[in-house]
């Protein structure tokens, strides 16, 4: 059976800003990347956040040219909506098999038009909107998706064919099936990103059932202008909340959670989150409990000077027990841990809990790259060259590595770029299949398997 | 692969995959049921002009947090508009009220 397989300098998993950044910088170079994101869309976390601290730039406006220059860029192969099945080291460089999952959606026709969407029946939680809002079966992912092509879910489908009745291009193609796919690379670099602390890890903070008690990302829907409700609204009623608390460290630094370290953005999210509701809710007060409040970055330490200056009441307390009263006003039970230490009980219209970063995939089966104890992607020679890991040729780049902002995401991915360079120059010699970058990288043949 | 022959294709296609996802299919017909059911009386609620959702919760009996997010899911697709406010509270209305 002819199989297809694509050779290639390198391979990033993972689509989000460190899977771009590391893609560009090596594409830029010269070097034929493979990009491989298991999502339908690249952009990862950061396409969903609403501005970025410290400089409170728009995110998607960060974000958007980002995706479009890794879509366009000649030298990088762009496949969502695939995983990689297996790996086997084949003499320098890597075969990497891929499963590309289908999208029923034949996408050289789909325009994004979304008539499809609209005419599917169903609704169903939108995971872009943290399921705030709904989305159909079958749905372009979000405003700035790239690529901009519908995807149907098969296992929430009613296979009715609405879509197809609607569909002006007939795109919708039923007959599609996972297609498999080889890479061959040279090197690989791993940047599977995060995923938060769930919101109902702690029965002391409702264990996720109490509505008006939302996570920082759902928090970033809410103030985003392309958010679920386009104001910021209590989920419960849709009331414009009057008051609202961040509790902190909500996952992180938690030994009963097994998190024993600090997620390091969250104080930051919070305080940024705060700027930006004072600036849509100028009549709300807006709280936040914490155990410490930790500004490592540039700047960051006068942004938090800044929120203090407008108003924001930061709170030294440890949150106890969350729980509602009979209008679903979350009640905070707090230790205030200031001059004298004592026990209150505060009503909120909404709180907003800060959770941590917890690592999205464990890279040990497939590419044998070890952990560390946080069960983030351990650098080989942290002090040294800390995208490396004890795998030749593998490095690892932003979140996947440890807790981190964009900006140090973005550092890390340029260097896990400039080290994969430096390997494949080394390694120019032995791999002579793969020496002349200008007759072989990139090439799609066919071989028989 | 001329018309007929892409029509029995994708007929045979759409058996197999009615057959691999019976279950499936039938928890999703059975959600649209629910859906069909709640959106009825939501719709009978919010007849008659502008309402917030605890106003729309109360005329139906629904409970609000599934009323707002049914509301935010008629409003992305053009079935309610968001029409005004009513001290904290948006109100929203029938596309088709608003249209009128
Ligand atoms: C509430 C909140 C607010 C924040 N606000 C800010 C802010 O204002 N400023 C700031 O600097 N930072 C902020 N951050 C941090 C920021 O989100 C991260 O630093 C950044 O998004 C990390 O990017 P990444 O590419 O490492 O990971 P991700 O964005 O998680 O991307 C990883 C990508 O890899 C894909 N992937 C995972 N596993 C696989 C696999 N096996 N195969 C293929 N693909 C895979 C994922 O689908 C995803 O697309 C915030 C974080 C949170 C939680």
């Amino acid at each position: 059976m002819a199989e297809e397989r694509l050779r290639v300098d390198a391979l990033v998993v993972g689509g989000g800003i460190a899977g771009m950044q590391a893609s560009l910088d090596l594409a830029d170079q010269g070097y034929h990347v493979a990009l491989v994101e298991r999502e339908p869309s690249i952009g990862g976390k950061m396409i969903a956040l609403s501005k970025v601290f410290p400089t409170l730039d728009c995110c998607s406006c960060i974000t958007t040219p980002k995706m479009s220059a890794v879509a366009h860029h000649e030298n990088i192969h762009l496949f969502t909506y695939t995983e990689v099945k297996t790996i086997e080291p084949n003499g320098g460089s890597y075969l990497v098999h891929c499963v590309e999952k289908p999208r029923y959606v034949d996408t050289g026709l789909c325009t994004g038009c979304r008539q499809c969407e609209y005419a599917c029946p169903i609704d169903l939680p939108d995971p872009f909107q943290m399921g705030l809002s709904a989305h159909r079966a079958i749905r372009v992912p979000f405003s700035t998706a790239v690529p901009q092509k519908a995807v149907l879910d098969i296992d929430h489908c009613l296979l009715c064919g609405k879509c197809e009745k609607a569909c002006p291009v007939d795109a919708i193609d039923f007959t599609q099936g996972p297609q498999d796919l080889v890479i061959e690379a040279r090197a690989i670099v791993l940047a599977t990103g995060y995923e938060t602390t769930p919101r109902d890890a702690k029965a002391e903070y409702g264990a996720g059932k109490l509505s008006n008690v939302i996570d920082g990302l759902m928090m970033e829907r809410l103030l985003a202008p392309t958010g679920p409700y386009l104001h910021v609204l209590r989920p419960s009623d849709g009331k414009e909340p009057d008051s609202i608390a961040y509790v902190q460290c909500a996952g992180s630094r938690d030994e009963t959670l097994g998190v024993s370290y600090c997620s390091r953005v969250c104080c930051m999210y919070a305080i940024k989150q705060a700027m930006l509701l004072s600036g849509a809710l100028p009549m709300a007060d807006i709280t936040i409990y914490y155990m410490d409040i930790r500004t490592f970055g540039k700047g960051y330490e006068q942004f938090y000077q800044n929120a203090r200056a407008m108003g924001i009441e930061f709170v030294k307390a440890k949150v106890g027990r969350i729980t509602e009263d009979e209008y679903r006003n979350p009640i905070v039970r707090v230790e205030i841990m200031e001059e004298a230490s004592r026990v209150e009980e505060r009503k909120h219209d909404l709180v907003v809990l800060s959770v941590g970063m917890l690592p999205a995939y464990d890279p040990r089966p497939l590419y044998g790259v070890p952990i560390a104890e946080d069960g983030f992607v351990e650098a080989a020679c942290p002090n040294i060259a800390p995208p490396m890991t004890a795998q030749p040729g593998v490095f690892a780049a932003g979140t996947a590595t440890g807790p981190m902002d964009i900006v140090d995401s973005i550092v890390m991915a340029g260097a896990a770029a400039a080290e994969a360079a430096a390997y494949l120059e080394r390694h120019d010699g032995e791999a002579k299949t793969y020496a002349g970058r200008s007759i072989s990288m990139g090439e799609k043949e066919a071989i028989h398997a | 692969m001329n018309a007929k022959e892409k029509a029995r294709e994708r007929t045979t296609a759409l058996k197999r995959l009615r057959e691999e996802h019976a279950e499936t299919v039938a928890r999703t017909q059975a959600l649209l049921k629910e859906q069909q059911a709640f959106r009825k009386k939501l719709r009978a609620a919010m007849k008659g002009g502008p309402k917030t959702i605890p106003q729309i919760a109360a005329a139906s009996g629904l409970p609000s947090d599934k009323v707002l997010w049914h509301v935010m899911a008629m409003k992305k697709y053009d079935m309610v508009r968001e029409v005004g406010r009513d001290a904290d509270y948006y109100q929203y209305q029938l596309a088709e009220e608003v249209a009128e």
